[in-house]
C-alpha cells in the first residue's frame, strides 16, 4: 500500500505541474470569469434602466401600490405625469425611457398607448410595469385572490414513473446538470489522455525494469491510476468550485442566473459514476500504452476507443426525445456509454434508482476486469522496447500464456 | 548463504529457446561476470533471476529463497535497457527511485549529496535528466542502483558511455562495494574489465552455459589455446587459428579447441616469407577465450546443421 501511495504521489506531482494540465485547469475558471464579466459588461452597457412614465387619463392607477410588490427597490422606477405633454417633455429630456398613456376608455377597452424614443423598454422592465398595473386592477379584490392573480401561473410536469418534477420557472436549471454531465465526461476523456501519456512515457523512458524490480507491476499501475485520478478530481473540484462561485457572484447581478444553482446531489451521482468510468478507460489506456512503442501510436488507438464513450452524443436527439427507447436503455447499461447516458437521462426522468444501480455495477465490474487485464498486458508489453505487442500477443498476455 | 543460486533455468519464447539449463551461484563479497555474445541469453537470465520473467523450469533462489518485495529492496539493478524520467529533475528522480526501495526521503537526500559530489553531478542536481549528457545519465543510473545500499548489485554494461576517468572511478566504487561484502553480478562485453574486476564468471552461448568458474582457473585451462609469436612475415590464415592480432609488437594467435600449438609452429616454419624470432604458449586473455569458445560453438552448430 505504501508503494502505491509513493507512486500515486509521484504521478500526482508530475501531472499537476505539466503545462497542459495547468492550462486545462486554469482555462475553465478563467473562461467562466471571462464569460461572466463579458455578460455583465454587455448587460450593464446595453440595458436601459431609466424610469418609465405614465399618464393616467382614466384615473385608475395608484403609484403607491408599487411599494406593495415584492422587492420594490429592485424594480423599475415609475413616474406619474399629469398630461401627455409633460410626459413627452420628460421623454425628450431623457428623464424617462418611455411612457404609457392610459386613455379614459381604458377600464372598458384595456387598451393603452406606449411612447418611446428609440427602443421599447426591455421585457423585464415591461413585466415589472405590468406587475404594478395588475396590482392596481386587483386592488379591490380579496387578498388571497389578489395574491393568486399577481403570482400568475406556473406549469409543473411530474413524471409518474420516477416521480421527478419539472417546473416551468426552473427550466433554465436543466442546463446546469447537462453542463455537469459534459464536464465529467470530458474530464474522463482528458484523464484517459493523461494516463496514456504517463504509460507511454514509462516505456519510452525505459524505466520499467527498474520499477518492477522495486515494486510489483500492479502497485505501479494502481499507483499511477490513483495519482492521475487525484489530479483529475483536483481539476474537477476546481471547475465545480469556479462554477459555484460564478453562480453565487453572477446571481447577485444577473437575473437569469438566479434560477441556476449547483445541483450537489447530481454532482455526487456523477462522481460515483466517474470513478469506475475513469478506471475503465484508464485500464484501456494502460493496455494500449503497454502495446505501442510511442505516444503517437497510442493516440490513434485511443481515438478509436474514445468513440465507444461518445456514442451517446451521436444519439443525443433520441435520448432527449425518447429516453425510454430500447437503444437508450442499452447505452445506459453498456460500460463505456453509461456515464454520459445516465448523466443525460437523470435530468429527463424515467430513470429509476435500480437502473442506475445496475448500470453502476456493470461499469464498476468492467473497470475491475479491465484493470486486471491491463496489468497483464502492461507487464508483457512494457519490456518489448521498440517493438509493438500485437493484439494476439496482448490476448495471450491476458490469458497468462 | 549464497546471494544468488540459479539452478538449471530454462526459458522459451515461442520457437526460440532463449535459455537452456543455465546454472550458477554468486557468493557475498564477489564480483561475478555474466558473459556471452549478443543474444546469448544473458538478459533473459537476469530477468528470470529478478522475477521479471518466469522461468519455464529450474530454480532461482535469492538470499536463500524466493524473491519477494522485501528482498527486492536489497537489490540494485542497472538494466541493459535503462533510462530515467527525462522530464524530471535529477535529484527528485533519484530520491523517488530510492523511496521505492524503502529509503525515507530524508535518508535518501542525505546519502544522495555525497554520491552526487563523488560522481561530479552535484551542480546538476536541479537539472532535468534530459539536459544531462549520456555519461552523466549513466552516472546517475549508477547512483540509482547503489543509493539504497543493496546487498546484491546487478549491472548490465555498467561502463557504457563513460570516459576513462569515470570508468576508473566506477570500477573503484564497485570494488568498494565488493569489499563491503556485497555481491555484484556484472554483464559486459568488455573482457578486460571482467579480467580486472571479476573473481568468477559464467559464459553463456546460445542460451547454454559453456564456461563457469574462477577466472584464473579458466585462463589456465585455456593456456594451450593461444600462442605469442615475435617475428616478421605473414601470420594470418593459419589452419586451426581462430583469430590473429598484433599486440605490443607480437602476434597473438587464438587457437581453436584441439589445435596443437606445435602444428601451428610447423605450418609457420614451412612458410618461406616468415621469420620467427620467438614462439611461446601464451596465457590467453578472456577475450581470446570468449572468441575461442563462441566461434567453436558456432562451428559445432554449423556441423550439426550440415
Amino acid at each position: 500500500m505504501h508503494n502505491i501511495w509513493l507512486v500515486a504521489r509521484h504521478e500526482y506531482r508530475r501531472m499537476v505541474v505539466r503545462r497542459g494540465f495547468l492550462i486545462a485547469t486554469a482555462a475553465v475558471p478563467i473562461g467562466i470569469a471571462a464569460l461572466l464579466g463579458i455578460t455583465f459588461l454587455v448587460v450593464t452597457m446595453t440595458q436601459n434602466n431609466a424610469p418609465i412614465g405614465y399618464v393616467d387619463q382614466a384615473d385608475v392607477l395608484d403609484l403607491g401600490l408599487q411599494e406593495t410588490l415584492p422587492d420594490p427597490d429592485d424594480r423599475v422606477e415609475i413616474r406619474s405625469y399629469p398630461d401627455q405633454s409633460a410626459a413627452q417633455a420628460a421623454l425628450e429630456g431623457e428623464e424617462i425611457q418611455a411612457y404609457f398613456v392610459f386613455p379614459p376608455s381604458y377600464p372598458s377597452t384595456l387598451a393603452i398607448d406606449l411612447y418611446f424614443a428609440e427602443d421599447a423598454p426591455r421585457n423585464e422592465l415591461w413585466r415589472e410595469f405590468d406587475d404594478w398595473v395588475r396590482a392596481n386592477l386587483a386592488a379591490e379584490l380579496p387578498p388571497e385572490k389578489r395574491t393568486r392573480l399577481l403570482e400568475g401561473s406556473t406549469i409543473v410536469v411530474e413524471d409518474i414513473d420516477s416521480g421527478r418534477v419539472f417546473r416551468e420557472d426552473q427550466a433554465v436549471g436543466f442546463i446546469v446538470p447537462l453542463a455537469v454531465s459534459f464536464l465529467f465526461f470530458f474530464a474522463t476523456m482528458a484523464s484517459a489522455g493523461y494516463m496514456l501519456r504517463v504509460v507511454t512515457d514509462e516505456k519510452e523512458n525505459r524505466t520499467m525494469e527498474i520499477m518492477v524490480t522495486s515494486i510489483t507491476p500492479n502497485q505501479l499501475i494502481f499507483g499511477k491510476a490513483a495519482g492521475l485520478l487525484s489530479a483529475a478530481l483536483t481539476q474537477l473540484a476546481i471547475y465545480i468550485a469556479a462554477a459555484a462561485v460564478a453562480l453565487t457572484i453572477g446571481a447577485a447581478r444577473l437575473a437569469f442566473l438566479q434560477q441556476l444553482s449547483v445541483p450537489w446531489s447530481y454532482v455526487a451521482l456523477m462522481v460515483v459514476f466517474f470513478l469506475p468510468a475513469y478506471v475503465l478507460i484508464s485500464g484501456m489506456m494502460i493496455a494500449i500504452g503497454g502495446m505501442v512503442t510511442e505516444f503517437q501510436q497510442g493516440q490513434q488507438a485511443a481515438g478509436l476507443l474514445n468513440l465507444l464513450f461518445v456514442v451517446p452524443l451521436f444519439v443525443l436527439p433520441l435520448i432527449l426525445e425518447n429516453p425510454g427507447h430500447w437503444a437508450v436503455s442499452l447505452l445506459t447499461y453498456f460500460p463505456t456509454t453509461s456515464l454520459l447516458t445516465v448523466g443525460l437521462r437523470w435530468n429527463l426522468g424515467g430513470l429509476e434508482l435500480w437502473q442506475v444501480a445496475i448500470s453502476w455495477l456493470i461499469v464498476a465490474g468492467s473497470a475491475v476486469l479491465m484493470l486486471w487485464a491491463a496489468a497483464r498486458v502492461f507487464r508483457v508489453g512494457m519490456l518489448r522496447y521498440g517493438k509493438q505487442l500485437s493484439l494476439s500477443g496482448a490476448l495471450s498476455a491476458v490469458r497468462g500464456s | 548463504m549464497k546471494s544468488v543460486d540459479v539452478q538449471n533455468v530454462s526459458k522459451r519464447f515461442g520457437d526460440v529457446q532463449a535459455v537452456a539449463d543455465v546454472s550458477f551461484a554468486v557468493e557475498p563479497g564477489e564480483i561475478f561476470g555474466l558473459l556471452g555474445p549478443n543474444g546469448a541469453g544473458k538478459t533473459t537470465t537476469i530477468r528470470m533471476m529478478l522475477d521479471i520473467f518466469k522461468a519455464d523450469s529450474g530454480v532461482v533462489r535469492i538470499f536463500g529463497g524466493k524473491l519477494n518485495l522485501a528482498k527486492k529492496r536489497r537489490i540494485g539493478y542497472l538494466p541493459e535497457e535503462r533510462g530515467l524520467y527525462k522530464d524530471q529533475k535529477l535529484e527528485s528522480t533519484l530520491i523517488y527511485l530510492a523511496s521505492l526501495k524503502g529509503l525515507s526521503e530524508q535518508k535518501a537526500r542525505q546519502r544522495l549529496g555525497a554520491w552526487l559530489e563523488r560522481l561530479d553531478l552535484a551542480e546538476h542536481r536541479h537539472k532535468k535528466v534530459q539536459e544531462l549528457s549520456r555519461g552523466m545519465q549513466q552516472k546517475a543510473q549508477i547512483i540509482a542502483t547503489l543509493l539504497h545500499e543493496p546487498d546484491l548489485i546487478v549491472i548490465d554494461e555498467p561502463f557504457s558511455g563513460l570516459d576513462p576517468v569515470n570508468t576508473r572511478l566506477v570500477k573503484t566504487i564497485f570494488e568498494e562495494q565488493r569489499v563491503a561484502g556485497r555481491s555484484i553480478i556484472m554483464s559486459t562485453h568488455q573482457m578486460y574489465q571482467v579480467e580486472a574486476l571479476c573473481n568468477r564468471i559464467v559464459l553463456i552461448n546460445d542460451g547454454r552455459t559453456v564456461l563457469y568458474g574462477q577466472v584464473d582457473q579458466i585462463k589456465r585451462n585455456f593456456a594451450g589455446n593461444a600462442v605469442s609469436i615475435r617475428g616478421h612475415g605473414n601470420f594470418e590464415d593459419v589452419p586451426g587459428v581462430l583469430e590473429t592480432r598484433r599486440h605490443n609488437g607480437a602476434w597473438q594467435l587464438a587457437l581453436a579447441v584441439g589445435t596443437d600449438p606445435q602444428s601451428v609452429l610447423r605450418h609457420l616454419a614451412e612458410r618461406e616469407s616468415v621469420k620467427i624470432e620467438r614462439f611461446e604458449l601464451a596465457e590467453p586473455t578472456l577475450d581470446d577465450i570468449f572468441i575461442s569458445v563462441v566461434q567453436d560453438g558456432a562451428k559445432v552448430k554449423e556441423t550439426d546443421h550440415a
